[in-house]
């Protein structure tokens, strides 16, 4: 039995949970589930732009790039911790659905890609000094970063069109 | 095209309110507090308005995708007197912040009117974004048993409709 197989059970009981039938029960509660998540995916977005575009040197150009950087990651922590929350409540709710989604695998292989990355790549990177990083190393780890948060994003729009 | 419309429209979000976001929380206090708060407000201020433009763009062609439906929400309606007030106390905060700045400019926690401006500022987009997402439900839509509260506030014809 495959892995996916195996996954099943898994989202018929996340489904069938008192979390599943909350997110089910409420749709108040439910869109501002959503809402929240809408806005935890701006801060998120937003401190991941503003790192990486320091980095390709685009914008705060005068600012010491790793003040930019240490600055947006304790924000981005947060971002990810309200954007795994709400959005666990979220796909409770259409668990058996969301699993035969293919966008919701594509977004959650490229949210744990994006995870990996940051914590094992790029923050273990950016805590030396930038200045003695190789520039072109730099601006590819920027590139990498927009490119992989982007991706998690358009995949989870693009859940609820398909399927 | 319409859920390419849409899903720009949402990824823009993170490039909008993103900025918008780093912005107000270092108005607060909390961000990037070595960095001077014109100097991040002045250089993140182009990818602001840039995500600004193309979330005007996109929103207008959301509406004119069922205009009918849309004017006859309640939440689209909140949502554009939300995003009226939020552009005042933008326009008021940029006036006030370009007279006074230099006197807090380099303070990592700016005076009190300054952090109320944002704190109004985070309250007024965080609406935009819930009223927005409501708008994709049909809880008060017109035609349906509900008080006329919601009816007047909604727009709905009802006795053109009952004729």
């Amino acid at each position: 039995m495959s892995l996916y197989q195996q996954a099943l059970p898994f989202f018929e009981w996340l489904e069938s949970s008192g979390l599943g039938q909350a997110a089910k029960a409420y749709g108040g509660v439910y869109a501002m589930a959503q809402s929240f998540h809408l806005m935890s995916l701006a801060l998120l977005g937003g401190t991941v732009l503003v790192t990486d575009l320091r980095l390709l040197g685009v914008v705060l150009r005068d600012v010491p790039s790793e003040a930019v950087a240490d600055g947006a990651h304790r924000w981005f922590k947060l971002a990810l911790v309200v954007v795994i929350l709400s959005g666990t409540f979220m796909v409770a709710g259409v668990a058996t659905k969301a699993y035969y989604n293919e966008f919701y695998w594509a977004k959650m292989i490229a949210l744990l890609v994006g995870i990996a990355f940051v914590f094992a790549i790029k923050r273990p990177l950016l805590r030396t000094e930038h200045a003695k990083i190789r520039p072109w190393l730099l601006k590819l780890v920027a590139l990498a970063s927009t490119t992989v948060w982007f991706t998690v994003a358009a995949c989870g729009r693009w859940i609820g069109f398909s399927g | 095209m319409y859920n390419w419309v849409e899903t720009t429209h949402v990824l823009t979000l993170a490039v909008f309110l993103g900025m918008l976001f780093v912005i107000d929380l270092r108005m607060l206090g909390v961000c990037l507090t070595s960095v001077p708060a014109s100097k991040l407000a002045a250089r993140l201020d182009r990818p602001m308005m840039l995500g600004f433009a193309v979330m005007i763009i996109t929103g207008v062609m959301l509406f004119y995708a069922a205009p009918i439906r849309t004017t006859q929400s309640v939440w689209f309606r909140i949502k554009v007197v939300l995003l009226i007030a939020a552009g005042i106390n933008a326009m008021l905060f940029r006036r006030k912040m370009h007279g006074a700045v230099h006197s807090w400019d380099q303070d990592a926690v700016p005076p009190k009117p300054v952090r109320t401006a944002a704190a109004l500022s985070l309250t007024l987009w965080a609406g935009v974004v819930i009223t927005g997402r409501c708008i994709a439900y049909n809880w008060f839509d017109c035609g349906q048993e509900q008080s006329d509260l919601m009816n007047w506030a909604a727009g709905c014809l009802v006795d053109a409709a009952a004729q």
